[in-house]
Order: C-alpha cells, then structure tokens, then sequence
C-alpha cells in the first residue's frame, strides 16, 4: 500500500558531472548514430539488415546509456533503486526507436510522411523510454508528472528526432566533408535529446510515499554506473570502428568494381571493333554475289528486251531457244516453240518460201532474209523480215543458227500508202531502169490515156506520143540516158477522147553513193491549157503594144521611184527627146520638164505616190515653149504608175478667150446702164464746163472793172480754153469706155466667132430655154475684122433676140443663126421667134438711146451698127417667115 | 465796232473749179479762201467777219450735204451755197430744207453765184449783228442783282408794279426803284424796249 505521507516534493539534484558524461554519451550516440546511417544505406541485401541490426543495437545502448546516466545523475535525498526488468524494457524501447530511425533514414526515399511517422515514433520511442526508465524508479516516493512539462519533453523529443532524421538522410553519402559535420550534428543532436531528457526529468516531482516494492529491482552502485558508460562507450566505439572499416572496405570494393569496369569496357570495345571488320567483310563479299548475279539478270534482260525476236537452234533447221519477245508476241512456250515448232506461226503462203530459203542458207553457210508474215499471239499476223545468220567455229563449221525477226508490218503500210499517193497524185508520174526501160506508170497516166500498163512498159508508151513530136523527145530521152542529166521534153500526148494535148515530159535521176544512175523518176503533165493561154497573152501583148505605138496620147511608164520606165512615140514627140536620148545624155529630164524647182517637186512627188485621178499642168518642152498638159494617172500593182496625157494648150486658150469675152461681156453690160452713163458723162463734162463759164464770167468782170485787169482776164481766160481741152479729152474717154481701144483688124473665120458668141451667150440661151439652131456655110471666105467688135454686135443681137423672145409661152423659143456667102463677103443672120418689131418704132431702132426696154440702154444698135459701119458692112433687119425678126449685118472679107 | 470785211469760203475738190471761183469772186471785190475738203475748212481759223460758204454737194468721202449737217449740229451757222455737177431734184429739196441759200448746177450762170453770195453774207450780217446784240443783253442781264432778275420777268408780262410787289412779297415803292434800276441797267428807255429786249434774250413770259 502507498501512502502520501506529505505533500512536498522530494528535492534532487543534479551531479554535473554525470550531466555532462551524459551529455557525451548522447553526442557519441549521435554520431554513431549518423555513421551507421551511412552504412545502412550503402548495404544491400541480408548485410543490410545486419547493419540495421547492429546499429540499432549500437544506438539504443547509446540513447539508453546516456537516458540512464541522466538520470543516475539525479540525486535524491532517498534511495533509488530500479526495476530491472523495466530497465531492460526502456532498453529493448530504445533500441526499437533507433531501428526506426535507422530504417528511415537509410531508404531511398524519405518523404514528409515517412520523416513525420520517423519523427513520432522515434521521438516518442525516446520519450517513452525515458519515462519507462523513471517508472523503473524504486523509491519511497510517488512520482507526479507535470502535464505540462512532459508535453514538452514529448515535442521536444519529437522535434530532435525530426530534426535528427533530416540531418541523417542528408550525411548518408561519404564525402570529404561528412566526417566533421557529422560531428557537428552529432553534437546538436547530443544535445537535444539531452534536453528533452532532463526536460523530462523536470517534468517528474517526487512526493515521499511509502517504501516501494523492492522486487526485481536493483541498485546502482558507482561501479555499475561506470560499467553502464564503459560497455556503452566500447559498444559505441565498436560501432564507429566497425563503420569506418566497413566504409574502407566499402570505398575499396568500389575502387575493384570501378576498375573492373573499365577493364570490362576496354575489352568490350576491342572485341567490337573486331566485330565490325568482320561485318564489312562479309558485307562486301555479299555485294560481291549480288553483282555477279545482277548481271546474270541483265544480260537475260537484255536478250529478253531487244527489240527482236530471237531465236536459235542447231544445225538441222530445227530451234531450242526464243527469247521473251519472241515468245511473248507468238503466244509459244520455250517448250511448244521446240524443234519444228516455231514453223507453225508462219503464214502459210509464206511457210514454203521461207523454208526454202533457210534450206539454201544451210546449204551455202549463208545468212538468208525473207519477208514473211507471222502469226502473233492475238491470232493477227503481221509482216516481219525473218533473218538468220550462222555461227561457225574456228574451222568453219556451223555450230549454231541465230535468226531474228524484225516487224516491217508499218514498212509495209508506209509503202501500201506511198503507193496511195502515187496513184491519187494530180500528175501522171512514172519511173524507169536506168536503161531507159519505163518500168512503172501510175494510175494517173492510165486514166489519161484510156490504156492499161502493159501498153506503156518498156518502149510501148512511144504509141501515144504524137508521130511529129516523137523523134525529139526519143532523142532528148536517149541523151539524158547517157548523160545522166535530167530530161525535159515537150510533145503532144494523145488523150483517152483521142485529142492531142501538149504535155511537158520531165525525169531526174536517182543515184546511189557511188554516182550511178539506178532509178530515173518523172512527170508528165498537160500544158495544153498553159499554152493557149501563153498564145493569148502574147496576141493581148501585140495588141496594147500597137496600141502604144499609135494612140495620139502620151503614155509614160513610171517606176516606184517616179523616175521615167517607158514612153510611147507620142510622147516623145510632143516632149522633144526620145527615151534613148535622155537615157544617153543623162538628162535629169523633170528639170528640163519643169523648170520651176517648186513646180518640179510636186511632179516628182506626184509621180513617186500618186494614187490616180486626172491632173493639168504645164510642161516646157524640149524647143522651149511651155504647153498645158492634162494627164490621168494610174497606179498598177506592182506600184508602179503609168500617166496619159494631152496637150491641152490649144484648148486652154480657147478657154482663155471664152474667159475674156465674158468679161468683156459683164464690162459692157456693166457700163451699159443710161442711168450711169449719164451720170458718169454729166459729171465728167460738168466739171469743166462750169470752169470754162466760171473763167469766162470771170474775165469779163475784170476787163469791165474800173480800171480794167488785164492780168486777171488774161489768167481766166487761159483757165477757160484749158478747161475746154479738159472736156473734150473726157468725152473722147467716154467713148473710149464703151469701145475697147482701136479696132484690132484680123482675118477672121465668121462661124468660129458665131460659135464662140453662142458659147458666151450659152447660160442666158439654156436659162431662157431657147433651142439653138445654126446654120453655118462651111466654105466661106476670111473676114478682116475686130473680132472683140464683131462678138460684141452679134452677141447684142442674140441677147436682144432672147429678150424679145422671154414673152413668148406658146411656142417654142428659136434661134436661128446662119451664116452664108455674100457678094463682098460674109452674112450673118440672127433669126429670133419672138414678137416682131412694131412697125411704128421700126424707124427709132438704130437710134441711140431708144429702147423699147424698160431696164435698155438703147445702145446696141446703134453701136453696132456704128461697128459694122467702121468695118464696112451693113447691118438692118426684116421680118421673119413666120414670127420674130432676122437681124442681119454684112462683114466684107480679107483680100 | 469796226465791222471786217466780208469773206467767201469755197470748198470743192476740184482745183480748176477753185480757182474758176477765186478768180470770179475776186473779180467783184470780195474775200475768198479755198478749201479741197472738209477736213481743211473745219479746222481752219475763221475769222470774225460775214462769211459764207460755196459748196460742192460731190466731196470724196464726206458729201456736202453731210458737212451741212455737222456745221448745223455744230451750231456753225455759216450760210451756204451749194454747186453740183448733177441736177438732183431731191438733193436739192433736202439741201434746202437743211437751211441753204442757194443749189446751183454747173455749169452755173455767173451772176446767180454773186447773187446768192450777196443774200448770204447779208443774212449773215444780220444774224451776227443780232448774235452781238443778243450777247450784249446778256451781259446786262448778268450785271443785275437777283432781285431785279426776279422782277424783270414779271414786269415784262405786263404786271403792274403793284401786282409785281404782291408776287415777290415787296412794296410797290421796292419794285419801283428795282423796275427803275433794272431798265437803265439794260439800257431800255420804254417797256416796250425792254420787252423787245427780253423776247430776244428769251426771258420767260416775254410772249405772254
């Protein structure tokens, strides 16, 4: 029974000395501790496990040792004695806390999980035995723990372990370093595990109870106690020394194995290398195979590639052996083509000449050719040149046959369609032996001739040639023969319709290398047509060339360059040079032409690009006078241009003068106005008139002055008597107005003036729409007169004759104007249809300045009649047959 | 004042004819100066004597009657004569209507030429004299005060001094001594003077 006798606890206390042997003892267990970690880790198999053993062994002894010295340091007032079996339970607790640890730290891995279940168990292993250690306690005392404190001492054991774990995982490997700091930790652990020890001694109080059982339990002397360090320090040190050698051994083993290796390396490079010279050579020898069998390959190829059929056989005409082409294109195995075999795919027609052929190849040891059909494997045969040559030994017998077959099927169409060509060919085309022997016509000559070949080979085709044409053409042919130049002949051919046509007969040679004829080709074709046509143009030729010769124009040729080809004589006539002058003399002929540089470049420019059309201009001609040219220009298609032309001067100057008469004409109507007339005269006169009555009136005012002035009467009088000069001088100009200077006298043909009057009238004749009639002698005599006068008279009367014919509707407006020989010379009669002359005014007629016209001068009568007066004629009227009046007037002639 | 002599201006391009003229109107004493185209006489000095003008109606360019014209828009109221080679009825009409003294034909009888330059420079003289006169007047009229200017019009109508004075707003006895003034300042001796004077100045309500 237990009985708390008093409530103050026992009071120990510490021996520092054994605190610190304590102490020590914790570090060494550390450190052999962490040493050993490093042996558990590098051991593998049943060895590890007695490292794990041991170690554990060695380091629960040590954590034990230095719990139990801690505690024996602790000196209660009472005696304490200790359960020994509890003891050995702390013991076998501490021991089972290092193999924990010792496990932990020694795998590969330590995870948090593994680090923290370390931490607990070892922690609260180590705790446990030290409170299973203080339960060992046997003292007249009841143990009280502080909650609190033995909290602490748990975390704080917990905490070192954790700590402790770490710490050893990481000094596992062996470097340089690990020694000094496994020491380091070694003396942290050391530490604290000590503080949580004497924590958990602090955590104890002790309150004096009764005397405890005694049983079992022991008592530590001194002795015991410095037993308990020496046997831990020895198992310690065991386990150090154990470890070290163990590493030694460890690092040697290693250095073995390392050395081994590389040994083992060295040996297994060499015996690679020999490996691979091995390969290459095997390699090589493989290629080597493979080459002589690749060419084995392509020669078969090759013999089964050509393009031939090939086969080959004995001596005896029969065959072994066809290669893929052969057989592949007859449809026949090796062992169907055996022997004769082969002869079965020939066509029959071709068999026999085929054998033969070969059976006098053998005989004569010659190669043989023959074209024969074969049949292919589709059952269509084809045309092949079948051919085979002999192989002779060394004495020259024959060993062995090789023939081949070449397909000439598309040779044969290719001829078949020559042939084709030959006879659908538009010409009649024929070939002969070189010995002149015509050996083939085509179609075309048998449809032409209406015969059939065999009347042409040879020398035959000589009986449809014209008999007169014969002889040259055998000729000519016989000539080419033996010269071997080509052949050209003409001769009439007799047609199918038995028509002579000429043809044109041609041949060339064909030679061979050697230069000798071999072949002779030709043609013949109808130039019957060409002929008649050639004979056309020939008679057209004629014809333009007389044209050229003879036609009253002038014709010139101009080359692309304006420069003069071809004149006719015409033209040579009218320019004065012939073409052969001008070529001899060199004459720039468009400077003798036109004279004018500027003149010249345009009809030079018009001769170079002129595209045609009519043109006039001038042209001096070779003795200087210069004439009028009208010329049309036409371009041919060769772009050259020819020109016809004409002299025109004649004309020209009939128009000249038709010109000036109409202006004559419009002058004399122009002044003929009385109205102007009298105008111009009244003031043409009045001027000096009034000066001569002025001057007069004058004089005699200074003569009746007192005095008299003779000098002023004397002025004005000479004033008056030139004033009067000046009057009469105007009237002769007014008269000079209406007369065109003197008369020019000429010998002059009537019906030319007539006919020129009749054109000047021309307008006012067809604006009136009066029918002209003449009526003109044609022999009459030359008249001497002014001709500008003499138109002047008539055109008056026909002007006149119109006018009085404007009012006549009812019947058609005549003029009639005939001229016919007089007794003197010549008469002119202007016969009108008009109303006639009144009889009342007949007298006035010839007047001057009586007119029966309300617009009239009344001058042109009595002017002209004053005119044919001057020249010696009469002029007066009559009446006329029917209507109207006859004007007439009389023009002696020339003498 | 001293009157100059008369003078004849003859313009007609025609030298002989000019100097027929000259020779002609010397011949009885008279000034003459010659002119060959309008041009020439417009720009020529005239001097302040009766003029007139003998003209040819036939002028290269410009004609005569044209030249009658411009001389009348000009207001040169030179009295003329015309000569013309044609007899032209109708010209002649105009030409009188537009204020000639005379159309003659050439050639022309001597003494009708004098004659028609006689009635010329005698309506010239008059109208000069009247001209002077007239300007005369004016002058006088200008040396009135504007007052005597505002009654002469209405005493010239014939109001008697009494209604004078009640138009202008005066007395009598003020338009007595401005009536008394303003005749002897025109120099008018009579009413009827003055009137006749004021007709010629053409002051309104003259011809009342």
């Amino acid at each position: 029974m237990i009985s708390i006798s008093a409530n103050t606890a026992l009071v120990g206390s510490y021996n520092y000395g054994e605190v610190a042997r304590s102490v020590l003892i914790a570090v060494a267990a550390s450190y052999a501790g962490l040493d050993l970690a490093g042996r558990v880790t590098a051991a593998r198999g049943p060895v590890r496990l007695a490292w794990l053993s041991g170690g554990a062994f060695a380091m629960g002894i040590g954590i034990w040792a230095m719990q139990f010295k801690g505690m024996l340091a602790f000196g209660l007032p009472v005696p304490v004695a200790y359960h020994l079996p509890t003891v050995l339970a702390s013991l076998v607790v501490a021991i089972f806390a290092s193999a924990v640890a010792l496990y932990i730290v020694s795998r590969q891995k330590m995870g948090p999980v593994e680090v923290l279940t370390g931490s607990v168990s070892m922690g609260g292993g180590i705790a446990g035995m030290h409170y299973l250690g203080i339960a060992a306690m046997r003292l007249p005392a009841v143990t009280r723990f502080s909650p609190l404190l033995v909290t602490i001492s748990f975390l704080l054991a917990i905490l070192f372990s954790f700590i402790a774990l770490l710490i050893a995982f990481g000094l596992r490997e062996e470097t340089r370093w690990t020694g000094p700091r496994r020491l380091g930790s070694a003396i942290v652990m050391g530490v604290g595990f000590s503080a949580a020890h004497y924590t958990g001694m602090a955590a104890a109080s002790f309150l004096p109870a009764s005397p405890p059982s005694l049983s079992h339990a022991v008592s530590i002397s001194p002795l015991g106690s410095y037993g308990v360090v020496i046997v831990t320090v020895i198992v310690l040190m065991a386990a150090i020394v154990t470890s070290s050698v163990d590493r030694r051994a460890r690092a040697e083993i290693q250095r073995l194995n390392q050395d081994l290796e590389r040994r083992v390396a060295e040996r297994t490079l060499q015996l690679e290398t020999v490996n691979q010279s091995l390969r290459k050579e095997i390699a090589e020898r493989e290629r080597a195979e493979d080459a002589v069998r690749r060419s084995e390959d392509q020669l078969r190829l090759v013999i089964d590639t050509i393009p031939q059929q090939i086969m080959s056989g004995p001596n005896d005409g029969t065959v072994d052996f066809a290669n893929a082409q052969w057989r592949s294109y007859t449809g026949l195995s090796q062992e169907e083509l055996q022997g004769k075999g082969w002869q079965r795919i020939v066509h029959p027609d071709d068999r026999e000449p085929l054998l033969k052929a070969v059976e006098e190849s053998r005989a004569q040891g010659k190669p043989y050719e023959q074209e024969v059909r074969r049949r292919g494997a589709d059952g269509q045969y084809r045309w092949f040149l079948a051919r085979g040559v002999p192989l002779k030994d060394s004495e020259g017998r024959i060993v062995r046959w090789y023939g081949s077959n070449t397909d000439i099927q598309d040779r044969k169409e290719t001829e078949n369609r020559i042939r084709l060509v030959i006879d659908t060919a538009p010409a009649m085309l024929h070939s002969a032996r070189p010995d002149g022997y015509l050996d083939f016509f085509n179609r075309r000559w048998l449809e032409y001739l209406g015969v059939s070949l065999d009347d042409l080979l040879g020398w035959r085709w000589t009986g449809v040639i014209h008999p007169d044409d014969l002889a040259q053409l055998v000729d000519k042919w016989q000539t080419s023969l033996a010269t071997g130049r080509p052949f050209e002949a003409e001769a009439r051919l007799r047609r199918a319709d038995g028509e002579y046509r000429l043809t044109l007969h041609r041949k060339v040679p064909l030679r061979d290398e050697a230069g000798n004829v071999v072949k002779w080709y030709g043609s013949v074709i109808d130039i019957e047509d060409r002929k008649r046509a050639e004979d056309e143009l020939k008679r057209q030729k004629e014809v333009f060339q007389k044209i050229f010769e003879n036609i009253p124009a002038m014709i010139a040729f101009f080359g692309p360059d304006g420069d003069i080809e071809l004149v006719n004589p015409e033209w040579e006539r009218t320019i004065g040079w012939t073409l052969q002058e001008i070529r001899e003399r060199n004459l720039d002929i468009f400077a003798e032409l036109y004279p004018d540089p500027q003149y010249r470049q345009i009809a030079r420019d018009y001769a170079v690009s002129s595209t045609g059309g009519r043109t006039e201009f001038k042209v001096r001609v070779r003795d200087g006078r210069v004439i009028d040219m009208a010329a049309n220009v036409v371009q041919l298609s060769d772009g050259s241009r020819l020109g016809i032309g004409r002299d025109i001067t004649q004309r020209k100057r009939t128009e000249a003068a038709l010109r000036e008469a109409q202006e004559n004409l419009a002058r004399v109507t122009r002044v003929a106005t009385l109205g102007e007339l009298a105008a111009a005269i009244a003031h043409e006169v009045n001027q000096p008139l009034a000066a001569v009555v002025t001057n007069g009136s004058a004089s005699l005012r200074w003569l009746s002055g007192q005095p008299p002035n003779l000098e002023e009467a004397r002025q004005a009088i000479e004033r008056t008597v030139r004033e009067a000069n000046r009057a009469s001088d105007v009237i002769g100009r007014i008269r000079a107005l209406l007369q065109k200077g003197p008369p020019q006298m000429d010998r002059l043909d009537v019906n030319a003036v007539i006919g020129e009057v009749l054109t000047l009238a021309g307008n006012e004749l067809q604006r009136d729409g009066v029918v002209v009639q003449t009526d003109l002698a044609p022999d009459l005599p030359k008249v001497l007169g002014d001709r500008i006068q003499l138109q002047q008279v008539l055109l008056n009367l026909i002007l006149n004759a119109i006018e009085a014919m404007s009012t006549i509707t009812d019947r058609p407006r005549e003029l009639l104007v005939r001229s016919s020989k007089d007794p003197d010379g010549v008469l002119i009669q202007v016969h009108d249809s008009g109303a006639g002359v009144d009889p009342g005014q007949a007298g006035h007629i010839f007047e001057p300045f009586f007119t029966t016209k309300p617009q009239g001068i009344g001058m042109g009568l009595s002017v002209g009649r004053s005119i044919v007066e001057a020249h010696g004629g009469r002029l007066w009227f009559t009446r006329g047959s029917s209507h109207g009046v006859v004007f007439q007037f009389t023009v002696p002639k020339a003498d | 004042m001293a009157e100059q002599p008369p003078i004849v201006f003859v313009l007609d391009d025609d030298a002989s004819i000019r100097d027929a003229l000259r020779s002609l109107i010397r011949s009885v004493g008279l000034r003459v100066e010659l002119f060959a185209s309008p041009r020439e006489f417009l720009e020529a000095k005239r001097p302040d004597a009766p003029s007139c003008l003998v003209l040819d109606v036939r002028l290269p360019g410009e004609s005569g009657l044209d030249l009658q014209r411009e001389l009348a828009e000009a207001d040169i109221q030179i009295p003329i004569i015309f000569i013309t080679g044609h007899g032209d009825i109708p010209m002649s009409v105009r030409a009188m209507k537009a204020g000639a003294v005379e159309f003659l034909t050439k050639p022309f009888r001597d003494q009708d030429l004098l004659d028609g330059i006689q009635v010329a420079l005698e309506r010239d003289r008059v109208r000069r004299k009247h001209q002077a006169e007239t300007a005369m007047l004016r002058e006088r009229l200008e040396s009135l005060t504007p007052r005597e200017r505002e009654v002469l019009p209405l005493v010239v109508s014939g109001l008697l001094n009494k209604q004078v004075a009640a138009e202008i707003g005066t007395t009598e006895a003020t338009v007595k001594v401005h009536r008394s003034q303003l005749m002897k300042k025109m120099g008018a001796d009579s009413l009827p003077e003055l009137v006749r004077m004021a007709e010629k100045i053409g002051i309104p309500g003259s011809n009342r």
